[in-house]
Order: C-alpha cells, then sequence, then structure tokens
C-alpha cells in the first residue's frame, strides 16, 4: 500500500443500553483497507444485529473483490425485518481504499462524511446513484499524505437534542465544529476525543442516540525500528546495531546494558537523565543519533499497558487512553509506536542479564520475550505491521 | 565532581529514585548545587550488591538508602573539600 490508513473509532452507546446500534467494521490487506460505519434503526440488541451485519457483510464482501450492488443486494435481502416497524434498514457508509490510495466513499442515509487535505475542508464531489432503490451517494479522489475523513453517526448531529439543544447539535455544526479542530493539526486521537467528549456534553453524558465517530488519517509508511536487550552471542552486537543505525525511521532502544551497546558502537555516550516524570519508571537517556532510549522490562511492562488499554474492551478505559500527555519512558514510548509509526521491527537480543538472575527480583528473560510478543499483538490490533527477529 | 547513580531495571527496584531525591535534597542542604553534577546511569554491571554510585570514576558499592546520608559524607563532602 501506498499509505498506512491509521483509523481509529469509538462509540457512545445510547444511554442505559449496554450494546451499540453503530457499528465500525475495519478489514485491511495487503493492498485495500475497507472502513464500514452502520447505523441500525432504533437502539440496543435489535440496532446492534442490524448493524452488526450491514456493516461485516459489507467489508467482507468488499474486501474480497465483491461489488457493491451484490453487497447491497446482498444486505437488503438478508437484514431481519424489525416487527414494530415492518423495516429491515440500517444506514451506512464505506470508505475503501486501495493501494495506490484510490479512495472510494459509498453512503448511504448516514451524516455525509468531511474530507480534509492539508487540514482545510477538501470538497469530494458526490454523484448521486441508484442501487436497488436506494438513493446513494458515490464520491472517489486520490488520497495525498495527511488527508483526512471524519465520519460520524447521526447520533453526533442530534446531540443535545430536545434538552440542551431544541435541534440537536445538527450536520453544519458539528463540520465547523471539526474543520476548527482539524485546523489545528491535532492527530486523531485527540480529534475523535474532543468531538465525542463534546457530543457527551451536548447529551449531559446521558446519549439520547447511538453516537459513533471515526477518524481516517492517510499517512506515509514510517517504520519504527526496536532493539531490546543484548545479543546472545556478543559478535553479534556490531550485526543488530548497525541494523538498527541503518533503519527508516524512528531507532528506539529499551534496556540499559543493550544502550550500553549501542553506545559503543557508535561511539557515543549514553547520558541518562535524573528527571523522573514518575518514580514507578526509571528515567529515559539519550544517545545521539537514537531517537528514544528507555531502560527495559520495567518501561516495556508499562509501555505495554498502555497499549493494552488503548485497545481495551471496555469503552471507558480506551477512552481515557486515547491522550498520552506523561513525559516517562513507557508513556513516550507508547506514544511513539502508536502514533508514530506504521511499520514496527523489534530486533530481540536473548542474552541472559546477570543482573536479573538475583531471585529477589521479579524480572527474567522469558518476562521480556513475553512484553515483546504482547506489545506486538496489540501493534497489530491497531493496524500495525510488526515482526521481531532474534538474535 | 560528576555523581552518577545507577538506575537501572534491577536498581530502579531497590530504590534508585529515593538515593537521587536523598542526593539532591544532600547537595542542596551542603550548597553543593554548583560543584557535584549528579547523573544517571544505566546498568553499571554491578547489580548483585546495593545500588552503585560512580563518584568521578571510582564506583562506590552497596549503597542503599539507610547508608546513603554516610555515602554523602564520606565520599562526596569530604573529598570537596
Amino acid at each position: 500500500m501506498k499509505f498506512f490508513v491509521d483509523e481509529i473509532h469509538e462509540s457512545l452507546n445510547h444511554f442505559g443500553e449496554e450494546l451499540c446500534g453503530d457499528k465500525v467494521e475495519v478489514v485491511r490487506q495487503d493492498d485495500s483497507f475497507v472502513m464500514v460505519l452502520a447505523d441500525g434503526l432504533g437502539s440496543g440488541v435489535k440496532a446492534n444485529i442490524l448493524s452488526t451485519l450491514t456493516s461485516k457483510i459489507i467489508a467482507t464482501m468488499l474486501s474480497e473483490g465483491g461489488t457493491l450492488d451484490d453487497a447491497v443486494s446482498t444486505i437488503t435481502a438478508t437484514l431481519p425485518v424489525c416487527s414494530e416497524r415492518n423495516l429491515a434498514y440500517s444506514t451506512f457508509t464505506i470508505i475503501t481504499v486501495d493501494k495506490d490510495g484510490y479512495t472510494n466513499i459509498t453512503e448511504f442515509d448516514n451524516p455525509l462524511c468531511v474530507v480534509y487535505r492539508d487540514n482545510k475542508p477538501f470538497y469530494v464531489n458526490r454523484e448521486q446513484i441508484d442501487v436497488f432503490g436506494k438513493n446513494i451517494y458515490v464520491s472517489n479522489f486520490m488520497a495525498e499524505t495527511g488527508d483526512k475523513i471524519v465520519t460520524f453517526s447521526d447520533g453526533v448531529v442530534h446531540a443535545g437534542v430536545g434538552s440542551l439543544l431544541d435541534l440537536g447539535w445538527m450536520y453544519d455544526n458539528v463540520v465547523r465544529y471539526v474543520d476548527d479542530i482539524v485546523k489545528k493539526g491535532n492527530n486523531i486521537r485527540s480529534i475523535l476525543r474532543d468531538i465525542l467528549n463534546t457530543v457527551s456534553s451536548f447529551y449531559l453524558d446521558k446519549p439520547g442516540d447511538d453516537s459513533t465517530v471515526s477518524v481516517i488519517e492517510f499517512k506515509k509508511s514510517v517504520k519504527g525500528t526496536i532493539m531490546v536487550g543484548p545479543p546472545m552471542k556478543k559478535e553479534l552486537d556490531y550485526e543488530v546495531v548497525s541494523k538498527l543505525i541503518h533503519s527508516d525511521g524512528f531507532k528506539i532502544v529499551c534496556g540499559g546494558t543493550t544502550s550500553q551497546i549501542v553506545a559503543n558502537a557508535l561511539n557515543e555516550e549514553v547520558e541518562v537523565t535524573i528527571d523522573y516524570d514518575s518514580p514507578q519508571l526509571p528515567p529515559t537517556a539519550t544517545i545521539k543519533g537514537i531517537d528514544l532510549v528507555t531502560e527495559g522490562v520495567l518501561t516495556l511492562g508499562k509501555a505495554v499497558q498502555i497499549l493494552q488499554e488503548m485497545n481495551d474492551e471496555d469503552p471507558d478505559k480506551r477512552l481515557k487512553s486515547l491522550a498520552i500527555h506523561k513525559k516517562d519512558g513507557a508513556s513516550k514510548l507508547a506514544k511513539m509506536l502508536c502514533e508514530e509509526c506504521t511499520d514496527v521491527s523489534f530486533l530481540v537480543g536473548r542474552a541472559i542479564n546477570p543482573a536479573h538472575q538475583n531471585p529477589d527480583l521479579p524480572i527474567s528473560l522469558n518476562l521480556k520475550l513475553q512484553l515483546v510478543k504482547e506489545c506486538a499483538v496489540q501493534l497489530e490490533k491497531m493496524g500495525k505491521r510488526v515482526n521481531i527477529t532474534y538474535y | 565532581m560528576i555523581v552518577k547513580v545507577c538506575v537501572g531495571s534491577s536498581c530502579h527496584l531497590k530504590g534508585s529514585y529515593l538515593i537521587i531525591q536523598r542526593l539532591q535534597e544532600l547537595i542542596k542542604e551542603n550548597h553543593l548545587e554548583d560543584e557535584v553534577q549528579l547523573k544517571g546511569s544505566f546498568c553499571m554491571g554491578k547489580c548483585i550488591n546495593g545500588i552503585p554510585l560512580e563518584i568521578d570514576g571510582q564506583i562506590v558499592l552497596q549503597v542503599g538508602i539507610t547508608n546513603i546520608d554516610e555515602v554523602f559524607e564520606k565520599y562526596i563532602l569530604k573529598k570537596g573539600e
């Protein structure tokens, strides 16, 4: 893929409902990206089933090469009919990106999504077509680096209706608000957080409708290479360090002994700060030519915990983890991996650190390897390409 | 004078943070801010016994929060005079 399509979405459930009636489905393949945001009729279980079926069917069919006509006709034929309303209905927005960045937006009855280029509104020409009696808007454009697409369900447009705002937030106002925050150049996580916070406050924290926001950014692939632990054979030190320093993108070193190896190979010094952001974690260090130098297992463990929270099943935890402000090593590491890098390579050394042989200390080589694996799993959940090499 | 405190994983768990805090206090109390430069250092490879300090290149072992005041007096204060 020419671009890494970074996508993040989050929903606020209708007040009192355990299930959300909106559903976002993302399918990534080597040469395509598909995102579907579906909003099922009503709320609760019924809406959840409708939107899950809709998003899942469309995303699967399109990513397997099916046409839009096929997908829409399948949904029409499959969706269960609501007994109260005698309707089988779910709105949807589909965004597909091919390997060259050619982007197609297909919209049915959802609020129209907004596209940004250079953080300014970007006009896309929408063509109205008829598919099985449904009025569907289709638009295409060639994406460029930094383009963003913000998609939201009608719960966002109706935020505050009948209580705080007579007519709700209203589409034009939502777009104006999003224009303003995108203009500031914020990252997609903070854009998502700002919109949802506003929605939640308009609803006085009791959403009257499921509200979902998805934000997409087209990013150039950015590599991050992390060296963790000294190689098992000392002869390999130089090879691993040269892999690290000759890699493109961000260069990260985790581990005390490891940073010493890197500094020696580069003929530089490890400068360790004593500025603790929190006493829980050892401070970070600097080596000229390396973007981030941290201590090993403790920092890695905390970073994994942060990434896990970002992917947590509990939406409250996810929402809290949307912004990383802290300056400790683990937060910096998690932030760099999640916000900056699209491809992550771990160079993992398996030498046993004599320091960690102390039975009083809860550290083992095994733990470090487990942490790297878990870190990779969490990053993959975010759509990143990860590879691990052992030395 | 440069004083390095090991802040590697193992020493961190043994309380490097407290040592650094205490050293900062002691340096301030004795008005040595201009003379003594306090730095961190990742693993010095002496993890088995206490937290090591490196004072102008000399390694001092077996440092902990219980004896940091004595170590300060013996190795930093006396030397500074």
